[in-house]
């Protein structure tokens, strides 16, 4: 049946003319592989209004690229002073006080538009090389920042005031920074993957 | 005015240079991922000391101190956007002519460069602890122009 969801006023189910019938979360079923996943996510209503629009898909990019340099950019400030070669004289906790705010107020926005501008080819991402690079080093990015959470920052107080923090505050400085440069060198290449 | 440049737009589409990166797959994105990363870079400094005009983070660091600790970052970038962002462009500059995109960007560069490197250069100069009303002028003006910037150089891919 044709089961329609609404929401915000867009329509979130789609008449899928190949099989006569409308394509919606109703048709999301516990056993599709991960491709057809993808498919049925560019068919909703949101994914297809995006990918064919001429200014929904334009405004979410430039969006998604003005909030990676703010999140990245303002990141790259706390990065460097975890690796001891900015603001030495400031302590760690001073920089990353400051700076984490709007590195996550950047982050939230790239993330979310990111989310938009997935679904709306979600096949082709799926099917790229460098989307997939590009998650990896999303996570290993995240999994770089919890380790640096879970092991050394409720020692901060014995290293917050050093000009140059211990190693593994410096490796995860320098990780970071790598990461981040690898997201988005890889996000800019999937576009000539695709 | 425009036109006298064609010519110049003909040149830089026939150097050396320009053919190289035509003749490559892959010189061109290389070149294009380090434009971005330079500018994710530079868009940060700027981010950071415009919030801080704004009285946004670091508040106990002098404006100053940060403008000056952050200017080696935002200059090399700005090296390096300017030096990718030249190879881009010759490697497809009769198509720039004709895309309105382009010349919004590059005016609104010219400006932003113009504004860094005078009014918000002067506004932490050292010695000086820029007003409220100052302050918060030349910290969105400075934020809108570098933006401006970049919304307008993705707009040359749309075009």
């Amino acid at each position: 049946m044709a089961g329609r969801f609404t929401l915000t006023g867009v329509e979130w189910g789609r008449y899928d003319a190949s099989s006569g019938r409308t394509a919606g979360w109703h048709d999301a079923k516990p056993d599709m592989s991960i491709i057809e996943v993808c498919q049925w996510l560019q068919d909703t209503e949101v994914g297809t209004h995006i990918r064919e629009s001429v200014w929904t898909f334009p405004i979410l990019e430039g969006t998604h690229l003005l909030t990676i340099a703010i999140s990245v950019g303002t990141l790259l400030v706390m990065d460097l002073r975890l690796a001891g070669l900015l603001f030495t004289r400031w302590k760690v906790s001073d920089i990353t006080k400051a700076v984490m705010p709007i590195s996550i107020f950047g982050f939230t926005v790239m993330f979310i538009t990111g989310i938009f501008l997935f679904l709306s080819q979600a096949v082709k991402a799926y099917g790229s090389i460098y989307f997939k690079l590009k998650i990896l080093f999303l996570v290993l990015a995240g999994v770089n920042a919890l380790v640096f959470e879970l092991t050394m920052r409720n020692k901060i107080h014995e290293w917050d005031a050093d000009a140059v923090p211990p190693w593994r505050a410096r490796m995860a400085g320098i990780c970071g920074m790598i990461l981040w440069a690898g997201v988005i060198a890889a996000g800019r290449t999937m576009a000539y993957n695709f | 005015m425009a036109m006298d440049l064609l010519p110049f737009f003909k040149w830089c589409d026939e150097t050396a240079l320009a053919n190289a990166i035509r003749d490559s797959r892959f010189i061109f994105p290389i070149i294009e991922s380090i434009h971005i990363l330079a500018l994710t870079v530079l868009v940060g400094t700027v981010v950071v000391v415009s919030l801080r005009l704004l009285g946004i983070g670091l508040k106990n660091m002098p404006v100053r101190e940060l403008a000056d600790g952050l200017a080696p970052m935002r200059n090399a970038s700005l090296a390096v956007i300017l030096a990718t962002g030249f190879m881009l462009f010759t490697s497809e500059a009769v198509k720039c002519f004709e895309n309105p995109p382009f010349w919004v960007k590059m005016k609104v560069l010219g400006c932003a460069i113009l504004f860094q490197y005078t009014v918000v250069r002067w506004t932490t100069r050292a010695g000086h602890e820029p007003g409220k009303a100052q302050s918060v002028a030349v910290a969105v003006l400075s934020l809108l122009l570098w933006f401006g910037v970049g919304a307008a150089g993705r707009a040359i891919g749309f075009y």
